[in-house]
């Protein structure tokens, strides 16, 4: 058991300290309540209520959005198509990125040449990436069914379109997975694959037994991360999809139906729940995550 | 954002009270030194700011005319008015022209038109007029243009399959039929025509209106879009469609782009489009048409009220907060006194709010001829169908579980009826809510 401390009474030089220090951090707080925590709390507030025009006439309504969120089939079927997004992006991001960075990580001429051209699609603005793949998939005039020869409508057939905007979610996140699966790998000592060479362990069995274990700090981090940036998806829908593709309802993503209620239909309360919903079941997932890492995470 | 901090740099061009008229000794703002403008289409950008250069010589304010596109334009407007900054000067549109009104975000223009001797307001088109006018009688809009909506082709697809060019006794059977050969000519290659759901005001509105329907009653309190006059024409519609581009063409590439390629032979546009496709590519190659009527009687010429077109107009309005009304309303009077309203048609921005105006508009295009706009006047127009929150039944009426489930598969005549019935009960819940 810990003793108590006694309460110390500051000297002035100490009590000089904090104030300065106070001082210093000031922007950044400030910062966070005015950007962060007050518009955080105010949606809160804002998805109690039936919200007036320009934000102004709101009236308390209680749990009544949230029932409507709850009792809305399309919020469930948005949640539905976020998570068929994490479930393409994050696998196939976490994968590819890592066996891209095993063999960046090797010494051989070039790697920095390909680590940039990997890591480019991170550079590139996101609206600017959606524009680009909406013209490669276009059926019509697209460069990948001219290429192909064939006739699919990639963003339009309600049973291919969510696969192809994950596509685009991995093509744009491995480079950024890759560069910190690179700075995991180059923390794990040399020795390990000495040693495992000496026993004569092959390639394949250094990677399941030093590297996957050794560096699985790293993936639980990009797997959490990536996890929550896939919940919280929303520009390549909103610039993909045309508000009349007969595949919109099963790609849109939860934050996009946020978008259309809160400022297209101009209904700011039901957008604020939607949110609220969304941060809710983030939490939980996180939770569920925090409490798996014990398991999943290989402690030496 | 023009600080009346730098009023006093300006301080010493107050050339108030000269041609452009106005109450500029009304107001209690200070004189600003620039005007920001907001406008949505870059096709009317130069010709906005030539005319609003015009208006400086004679202010000395400069005007900075900004394109913020339509989507955002909403956003950023909405997000301004609620605390933000707003620009000084904007246009309005009917989708949102009530909302506005009644939170009092515009400025009352009311007493600076009763001082100003330029604008007349009985010569304003009566739809656009009432559109920006509060039920109190106070008027927060000035009407800055009116359009209507015609059938561009594209002549080589016609001729290349042998198909008689549109003419002005078309019926919407006729346009079928022609699109049905063009079609079916190309064996899928090229499509006769093409509309999305989204093409409503310059589509599929028109073809209920021709048949008797409406989309919203005159007093925009209900619907009769569920109607069996509205059923016929999307009907019509639906059998269109199985002669035009498939849904998913068309939500992927846009009907625009779609004919500028040269693979569909019809479109229906409304004449803010004319420039985008006088300067486009082939523009030789496009002629427009009045849009097809429905013999509803069944005697084979057209009455009046059988060829309907929708027309709209913007109004000019300025924030409430600007720092210097007397200066907004100057500018906003100047576009919309006959002067600035026939400098509009001549340039070929938009036909005028203002009756009269517009001949000049028709000539501002040589080469193509767009008279098949003015020539929708001598029938039926309608104004373009609004509620107080339009954006929330008229993007439904787009999507699944109304118009884009028989667009997707226009083969089955029940899924268009369906859709009506739907439609019907989606504008009159928006109704009850607002």
């Amino acid at each position: 058991m810990k003793q108590k401390a006694p309460k110390k009474k500051r000297t002035k030089a100490q009590k000089r300290e904090m104030i300065w220090a106070l001082c210093f951090i000031a922007p950044t707080i400030i910062g966070l309540i005015v950007l962060n925590f007050y518009p955080a709390i105010d949606t809160l507030w804002q998805s109690f209520c039936k919200t007036g025009d320009f934000g102004k006439g709101n009236t308390f309504i209680g749990f009544a959005n949230y029932a409507k969120v709850f009792a809305s089939g399309e919020v469930w079927h948005s949640l539905w198509n976020t998570i068929k997004y994490a479930l393409i992006e994050v696998p196939f991001g976490v994968i590819i990125s890592l066996i891209l960075a095993v063999f960046l990580n090797k010494k051989l001429k070039g790697t920095s040449f390909f680590r940039t051209i990997f890591f480019l699609p991170m550079v590139c603005a996101p609206a600017a990436v959606a524009m680009v793949w909406k013209w490669l998939y276009n059926q019509q005039f697209g460069l990948l069914n001219n290429i192909f020869g064939t006739n699919v409508a990639w963003i339009s057939d309600p049973n291919l379109a969510w696969v192809s905007i994950g596509v685009i979610g991995v093509w744009s996140i491995i480079g950024y997975n890759m560069v910190l699966f690179i700075s995991g790998l180059q923390e794990i000592p040399g020795d390990y694959y000495e040693a495992a060479e000496i026993d004569g362990a092959t390639g394949i069995k250094q990677f399941f037994h030093i590297t996957v274990p050794l560096l699985s700090p790293t993936t639980f981090f990009i797997v959490q991360t990536r996890i929550i940036g896939a919940l919280t998806i929303f520009d390549l829908m909103f610039m993909v999809m045309d508000k009349t593709n007969l595949a919109l309802e099963n790609t849109q993503s939860i934050v996009y139906l946020f978008y259309d209620y809160a400022f297209t239909q101009g209904n700011k309360g039901y957008g604020a729940t939607i949110v609220v919903f969304l941060v809710i079941f983030i939490m939980i997932v996180t939770f569920i995550l925090q409490r798996a890492e014990k398991k999943l995470v290989y402690h030496p | 954002m023009v600080a009346s901090v730098l009023a006093a740099c300006g301080g010493s061009n107050s050339g108030s009270g000269t041609s452009s008229g106005s109450g500029s000794d009304s107001g209690s703002g200070s004189k600003a030194s620039t005007i920001t403008v907001n406008i949505w289409d870059s096709n009317q950008q130069k010709g906005i700011q030539e005319i609003a250069d015009k208006w400086t010589e004679t202010s000395g304010v400069k005007v900075s005319v900004e394109v913020v596109d339509w989507d955002n334009y909403w956003t950023l407007l909405e997000a301004g008015a609620s605390g933000g900054q707003m620009p000084d000067v904007f246009w309005m549109h009917s989708n949102t022209a009530q909302m506005y009104m009644e939170n009092d975000i515009l400025l009352d223009l009311t007493d600076y038109i009763a001082k100003d001797s330029t604008v007349d307001m009985s010569k304003f088109y009566e739809g656009v007029k009432n559109l920006y006018t509060r039920s109190d009688g106070k008027v927060f809009a000035l009407p800055k243009d009116h359009d209507t909506i015609a059938l561009l082709y594209n002549k080589a697809i016609f001729d290349k399959y042998g198909v008689d060019y549109p003419t002005d006794a078309w019926t919407w059977e006729d346009m079928y039929e022609a699109a049905k050969k063009i079609t079916e000519g190309s064996n899928g290659d090229v499509y006769g025509m093409a509309m999305n759901t989204s093409n409503n005001q310059d589509g599929w509105y028109n073809l209920i209106y021709s048949y008797g329907g409406n989309v919203v009653s005159e007093d925009h309190k209900t619907t009769a879009i569920g109607s069996d006059e509205a059923k016929a024409g999307m009907e019509m519609m639906r059998k269109l469609l199985t002669v035009g581009a498939p849904q998913s063409v068309v939500a992927e590439t846009g009907t625009d782009s779609l004919f500028q390629s040269g693979k569909v032979g019809m479109i229906t546009q409304g004449s803010w489009m004319i420039n985008a496709f006088y300067t486009a590519e082939n523009h030789a190659d496009y002629a427009w048409a009045l849009l097809p009527y429905a013999d509803v009687n069944g005697n084979g010429t057209c009455e009046k009220e059988e060829r309907w077109s929708a027309y709209n107009g913007l109004g000019w309005a300025a924030s409430a907060a600007t720092k210097d009304p007397a200066s907004c309303y100057s500018l906003i009077s100047y576009f919309c006194s006959e002067e600035g309203q026939k400098l509009q048609a001549e340039k070929g921005v938009t036909m005028g709010g203002m009756t009269g105006v517009s001949e000049a508009f028709a000539n501002a295009f040589p080469g193509m001829d767009i008279s098949a706009f003015l020539k929708a006047e001598d029938y039926s127009l309608y104004f373009r169908p609004y509620t107080r929150n339009t954006t929330v039944w008229e993007d439904a009426l787009q999507q699944k579980g109304a118009f884009l489930d028989p667009w997707q598969d226009p083969s089955d005549p029940a899924l268009m009826a369906t859709a009506c019935d739907n439609a019907q009960k989606i504008i009159e819940n928006a109704i009850a809510n607002e």
